[in-house]
């Protein structure tokens, strides 16, 4: 980089004389720098994605010898409700729609909660710290098993509790449509707090102690120094945890095939995890795929109102 | 594992002498054959050594094997044969084979194929061998097998005057059994007024919502004369006999009080290993950790709790298979294929294999007397009534839904007819769409 640069500026004239020479007024510099990511993006973004659109329109499988192709088939099967197809996609698009309206408001709740708790001079900060992190380096189905255990029908922690301690019947979670729901949910927040926590934890650490002394010596006590000093300072974490959530919780896949198998019913069937079921159980790849451009839609359509919001908050704090 | 390993290893050199004299059927110019498998867990090494003594004692044929997990040889396998490079050996379980024969990735194995490779269906158990064929023709030798069995706790039969070596074999004394078997909290019998079904100290027998506790519905449809898809290959595990059997197996939960509601399997193993419950259907798969756990306990084959047409019960099965290949592929690779896998499921080779934690697969290996007097040897006899889920291309579309169907019935959400007839048209709706892919 730097070669390049000094080298143009001592010897402005040197490209002019010498064409060959790759200085950065040669009209073929800019292409060069970003070659080496294009070459990725172009194998591993851009083909996938023509060929998936390719194979949306055709009756595809590798094993036969022809490729029938069906134009919009499997787009139009998403809009006829009497497909299985339409029935259980939007099923698991809505299922994956409430678990990201109700996980993700607690996983910033409780990550900022915790953040708040553990900015402060405890006894025992860095160990709290690393216990709150620490379930997010497990993998998904070491989670999800734990959690499974945890809320099992018969034998689970919690129903032990709730049988022991308070006397009641066992509640089968994992098999009762709704409830289905909550090890999956406390699950996720057990597991990715820890992430949004740190985030928070560095944004409360950048804040200058000189605004909270201000407030100290007008009087203000707790409340209103979170309200009005904490949260604003903390408004532009808060919308990158946001969207970075929101997104994640869209992607909900390994919680609900380890916890519930996607059941009772395919209530907590989540989309991707039906785009895999049409894929690979029911071997329909053009329909399965065709469903994951479906998908990509909507999770367009939400990328571009995040930045609308983002775009506005910008302009709002300028 | 290391009882395992030398166990092989004693074998091994037994039969590599034996081996070694043995004719092989291939006679051609030495080749390389590669062998795709996915034995990749502790069979591993089992796998491994038997690879290994057949490369010993084959001069003019060398297998290059590699283990892989299953789903990745799934996915991978259509891409490799469209573009010819599949391996010339492929293990293929029985879940997955129908799929791949009817799209054609697996080439049909003739009968005098077999018979110049020395392979002779009969040796092996009728429905086993028949799990990979299709339309009247061959495509694979089973190599390794598991079956949904039952469990049955000696020590707590006898508690509920059982006698412990009379495993009931039908619906009613099988009925009687498990109501023995079943106790209350306060000590009170199902028949007992005042019984509380919802405080169950001992009881019965484990029935639970995921696809394991599905097999018994299976199994009791089979053993009624019902069958889960029709001759044209539609789902049809909604007969008057699936119904039936499907009934008995939810009545008791709800009717007899003799199994637990809302139950999972996690649940029902640790009730089981903890001496709560007399009978537990599962996987044959779990032997090792009771034998472990020093249980007393025995293995039956599943009771014809659904019916008296005929004994059956579920079982997974892998399956040796040809790969479709190029045009011009070698000849010599076949007939060494076929050669490999001939004595990969040989008698001697199969009974090196069990080790590894499969059933038989042959009669000839169930009569060894390694096997005397080790409780898996309760379900020999019936080897020959396991059916594999297979015959129909569409798995995905058949089982999703009956499994579905077996939870909504168990978990009282709908009835058995309610809940059957559902599973068969949302299976008949996708059967139709998948059809489609195959002209």
């Amino acid at each position: 980089m730097r070669g390049v640069a000094s080298m143009s500026v001592t010897t402005p004239t040197g490209a002019a004389r010498r064409p060959a020479r790759l200085g950065d007024a040669h009209p073929l510099v800019p292409y060069l720098y970003i070659l080496p990511f294009a070459l990725f993006f172009l194998v591993f973004v851009v083909y996938p994605v023509g060929f998936g659109f390719y194979v949306s329109l055709h009756r595809f499988d590798l094993l036969s010898d022809t490729q029938p192709f069906v134009g919009l088939e499997f787009y139009r099967n998403l809009f006829d409700m009497s497909t299985p197809q339409a029935q259980f996609f939007w099923n698991a698009m809505k299922n994956t729609a409430i678990f990201t309206v109700i996980s993700v408001p607690l996983l910033i709740a409780t990550a900022l909660g915790l953040a708040l708790l553990l900015n402060r001079p405890i006894f025992g900060r860095a160990f709290f710290r690393a216990v709150f992190f620490l379930p997010g380096v497990l993998t998904v189905s070491v989670m999800g098993i734990l959690w499974r255990w945890m809320f099992d029908n018969q034998i689970g922690l919690v129903n032990a509790i709730q049988t022991e301690l308070l006397g009641g019947q066992p509640i089968p979670f994992l098999s009762t449509e709704n409830i289905a729901w909550i090890p999956i949910i406390v699950g996720t927040v057990w597991w990715t707090i820890g992430f949004n926590m740190t985030l928070y934890l560095a944004a409360l650490g950048n804040i200058s102690q000189s605004y909270y002394e201000a407030a100290d010596i007008d009087g203000a006590t707790a409340w209103p120094k979170f309200r009005f000093i904490t949260w604003p300072l903390l408004a532009p974490v808060t919308l990158f945890v946001f969207v970075t959530t929101v997104l994640a919780s869209f992607q909900l896949f390994g919680q609900s095939l380890v916890i519930t198998a996607g059941g009772p019913n395919r209530t907590t069937q989540s989309a991707i995890l039906y785009i895999t079921e049409e894929a690979f159980s029911n071997n329909q790849f053009s329909s399965a795929t065709a469903m994951s451009f479906m998908f990509g839609l909507v999770m367009l359509i939400f990328t571009y109102l995040q930045f609308r919001i983002m775009a506005r908050d910008a302009r709002g704090e300028a | 594992m290391r009882k395992v390993t030398l166990a092989v290893t004693l074998l091994g050199a037994l039969l590599s002498a034996a081996e070694a004299q043995a004719q092989s059927s291939y006679k051609g110019p030495k080749v390389t054959i590669t062998y795709l498998h996915g034995f990749t867990g502790a069979d591993r090494p089992v796998m491994e050594k038997l690879v290994q003594q057949f490369n010993a004692t084959h001069p003019n044929i060398v297998v290059r094997a590699q283990g892989q997990p299953w789903g990745t040889t799934w996915q991978q396998l259509p891409s490799l044969v469209a573009s010819g490079r599949a391996a010339d050996v492929v293990v293929i379980n029985e879940d997955q084979i129908t799929n791949f024969v009817a799209r054609g990735a697996v080439s049909p194995l003739t009968d005098a194929e077999l018979k110049t490779a020395g392979i002779d269906k009969g040796r092996f158990y009728g429905p086993l061998f028949k799990t990979a064929d299709y339309q009247g023709k061959s495509y694979g030798v089973p190599i390794s097998s598991v079956a949904y069995v039952m469990f049955y706790n000696k020590d707590l039969m006898k508690k509920a005057g059982l006698d412990p070596n009379k495993v009931p074999q039908t619906r009613a004394d099988f009925l009687k059994a498990a109501q023995a078997c079943t106790t209350d909290k306060s000590g009170k019998k199902p028949d007992e007024a005042g019984f509380d079904a919802k405080n169950l100290d001992t009881w019965g027998v484990s029935l639970y919502n995921n696809w394991v506790g599905s097999r018994a519905a299976y199994a009791a449809i089979l053993q009624n004369g019902g069958s889960l898809v029709d001759k044209n290959l539609n789902a049809s595990f909604n007969s008057p006999q699936a119904v039936e059997a499907v009934q008995f197996m939810v009545d008791l939960v709800s009717k007899y009080n003799v199994a637990r509601p809302n139950s999972t399997e996690e649940a029902e193993l640790a009730a089981f290993s903890q001496g709560k419950v007399c009978f537990f259907p599962s996987g044959q798969w779990y032997l090792d950790r009771f034998e472990q756990q020093k249980m007393n306990f025995g293995v039956a084959f599943m009771p014809r709790v659904g019916g008296t047409k005929q004994d059956a019960a579920w079982g997974g099965s892998s399956h040796l298979t040809l790969p479709k290949q190029k045009a011009n592929y070698d000849k010599n690779k076949r007939a060494a294929s076929l050669e490999f896998i001939n004595w990969m499921t040989s008698p001697a080779q199969n009974l090196a294999w069990t080790e590894a934690g499969s059933l038989p697969v042959m009669p000839a290996v169930a009569k060894d007397k390694k096997f005397e007097g080790r409780p898996i040897q309760g379900v020999f006899e019936k080897l020959g009534n396991i059916y594999a889920t297979s015959g129909f291309p569409w798995g995905g579309q058949v089982l999703g839904p009956f499994d579905n169907a077996w939870a909504n019935a168990y978990s009282g959400k709908k009835s058995v007819k309610d809940a059957l007839n559902d599973g068969v048209t949302e299976a008949n709706k996708q059967i139709e769409q998948a059809r489609k892919s195959f002209r």
